[in-house]
């Protein structure tokens, strides 16, 4: 065990049932989650709807009890107060006192974190101002929009200067900037040697942000890695975009098993198979169509979840 | 320190949530209204004036005191739970016994400022008729509060595992009950040998005895009681609190045992 350093999250083989109404009917959440998050990392925690994202970070932060194996937060069992004092967490669609002000709420979290009353303002202003919010800081939370309530929500979990992060979904509700924001604070994050562990189903982002994932399909983890383990290296298909492509053209080659979807003038065709290109780009231009564009694609980090979930199913 | 300032900051933040609830000054209004209207009641006896204004004022603080405690105290965890704000405060360094009983101490904050201002608005009213103001009134009072507190607690405590219509007729149910408990001991006394007699003693000695507290107009050992003439003194007020305390204490251990146990789904 001498010189491996403690995780900063870890879960063996975790297990929820939950125990629901009047006739104590059981439903498994999840059956076997296992996780190994390093300190410094940015860590994905992906799936389908489901799949038990949310409950395993539940069980995590004390909102749920398990109901079997183990799990341990900064070398400690969850729960633990002084666990709890070096994490930050955002809920999924985070809910907060709607009467507060967004200064209040950061005041108020950092009393629950033992900040002095001088310390506590100090870091509100400062993440007040780092989320973008500074001049709505003295409006109630209830005259927020849903993407200043997760600004807020981020806020607050970076109030107590925490070195573990666990975002459940923060990118939903973001306008497109919002999230560039958020990408660049997680990295910043980062940076600053913070561990990060980020539940989202917005693929593109966590694939620009994690260093590993984990996988979780039907309440089982069903791969962990570094991405550039995980994804298919391999080209998995072929785009061709043909501008003055007849409509037959268009159907033979839907009919000859590619894909083919009309954008505006142009026709893109989805090639499998590599030994085609040459076959399908020779008869585009046969038939007097011209390329615009081949775009090799490898496996992005939605195909990988997709083909998990299949092969798990 | 620490456990003292999380509980100071849960109860401040409840407070300061039941300030900016419009519907607990809609109740302190009509107390207010209660009390002044005992003005014109008090008018209909002209003798008895400030006597009938200080039992209506006292009866109506009393009243809409257990009123706003009942309400507001079987929405107090519920309402966490249902507004899902619970997510944000359970994942940091707080127990769970902590937000239970910091909750509690913000709802007795409130309770404690909204009786602080009907006894002012009574102060008034018996002022404007001139009235003497006896030394039974602020002991009323004071045990008025305690009476609160064991409601409150008891309403948190149904409130832990109930929604709150079901804790609200419940803890209905043990205010109604509690006030009835010297008559109810009474009535287990002449049919003590039945099944429904040993029903009657054992929830009589669940339930708070809230007599205890509202003793104006009672007999009791010391004969008849009355803000008007022979009242108890400050030990027995000591004592009445000392019961409120250990019994509220009670109550919220039970709560914090049952919440502590919760899944928040």
């Amino acid at each position: 065990m001498s010189g491996e350093s403690v995780p900063a999250l870890l879960t063996e083989h975790l297990a929820k049932t939950y125990v629901l109404g009047f006739f104590r009917r059981k439903v498994r959440a999840i059956t076997d989650v296992t996780l190994r998050v390093e300190p410094g990392e940015i860590f994905g925690l992906l799936g389908p709807n489901g799949a038990g994202k949310t409950t395993t970070l539940k069980v995590l932060l004390g909102l749920v009890r398990r109901s079997s194996g183990a799990a341990e937060l900064l070398g400690r069992p969850v729960g633990d107060i002084r666990a709890k004092r070096r994490l930050g967490y955002l809920p999924e669609s985070p809910y907060f006192y709607d009467y507060l002000t967004g200064r209040e709420l950061l005041t108020f979290m950092a009393k629950l974190f033992g900040l002095s009353r001088a310390e506590g303002r100090r870091r509100a202003e400062q993440l007040l101002g780092r989320v973008g919010l500074s001049g709505s800081a003295g409006l109630a939370l209830r005259r927020y929009s849903k993407g200043m309530l997760q600004r807020i929500g981020i806020a607050q979990a970076l109030i107590n200067d925490p070195e573990l992060v666990i975002l459940d979904e923060p990118l939903t509700g973001l306008d497109p900037l919002g999230r560039k924001d958020l990408r660049e604070l997680i990295a910043e994050l980062r940076g600053q040697g913070k561990t990060v562990v980020l539940s989202s189903h917005i693929l593109s982002d966590v694939e620009l942000l994690a260093d590993r994932v984990a996988i979780i399909v039907k309440g089982r983890t069903v791969n962990t890695g570094p991405l550039t383990e995980l994804l298919d290296a391999r080209v998995v298909s072929t785009e061709v975009v043909v501008a003055g492509a007849e409509e037959g053209l268009a159907s033979a080659l839907s009919d000859g098993g590619h894909g083919v979807q009309r954008i505006g003038d142009a026709v893109r065709i989805t090639i499998s198979g590599e030994g085609e290109i040459d076959a399908v780009i020779d008869r585009v231009r046969r038939e007097g169509a011209s390329v615009q564009s081949v775009t090799p694609r490898k496996e992005s980090l939605e195909d990988l979840v997709v083909r998990m979930t299949r092969e798990a199913e | 320190m620490r456990v003292l300032s999380t509980l100071f900051a849960i109860s401040l933040n409840t407070f300061r949530e039941a300030v900016r609830n419009k519907v607990l000054y809609s109740l302190l209004f009509f107390a207010v209204v209660v009390i002044v209207g005992s003005l014109a009641f008090g008018a209909l006896s002209v003798a008895e004036e400030a006597r009938l204004t200080t039992d209506l004022g006292l009866a109506g603080m009393s009243l809409f005191s257990v009123i706003i405690a009942i309400f507001v105290g079987v929405n107090l965890v519920y309402k966490e739970l249902e507004r899902k704000t619970v997510y944000s405060i359970i994942p940091k360094p707080v127990h769970r016994y902590q937000f239970v009983v910091g909750k509690f101490f913000g709802m007795m904050i409130t309770l404690a400022v909204q009786l602080a201002v009907m006894t002012a608005v009574l102060l008034v009213v018996l002022g404007l008729q001139g009235a003497p103001l006896g030394g039974a009134v602020p002991k009323m009072i004071v045990l008025i509060l305690f009476e609160v507190m064991v409601v409150t607690a008891v309403a948190v405590f149904f409130s832990s595992f109930s929604t709150p219509f079901l804790s609200g007729l419940f803890t209905a149910g043990v205010f109604v009950v509690g006030r009835s408990v010297p008559d109810i001991q009474r009535a287990a006394g002449k049919i003590q040998h039945t099944g429904l007699g040993a029903l009657l003693k054992t929830v009589t000695r669940v339930v708070p005895d809230l007599r205890f507290f509202y003793v104006s107009g009672a007999e009791t050992a010391l004969g008849h009681v009355s803000v008007h003439g022979a009242f108890p003194d400050w030990g027995y007020v000591a004592t009445a609190g000392g019961y409120a305390v250990l019994y509220a204490t009670l109550a919220l251990m039970l709560a914090s045992l049952l919440f502590s146990r919760r899944d928040f789904v």
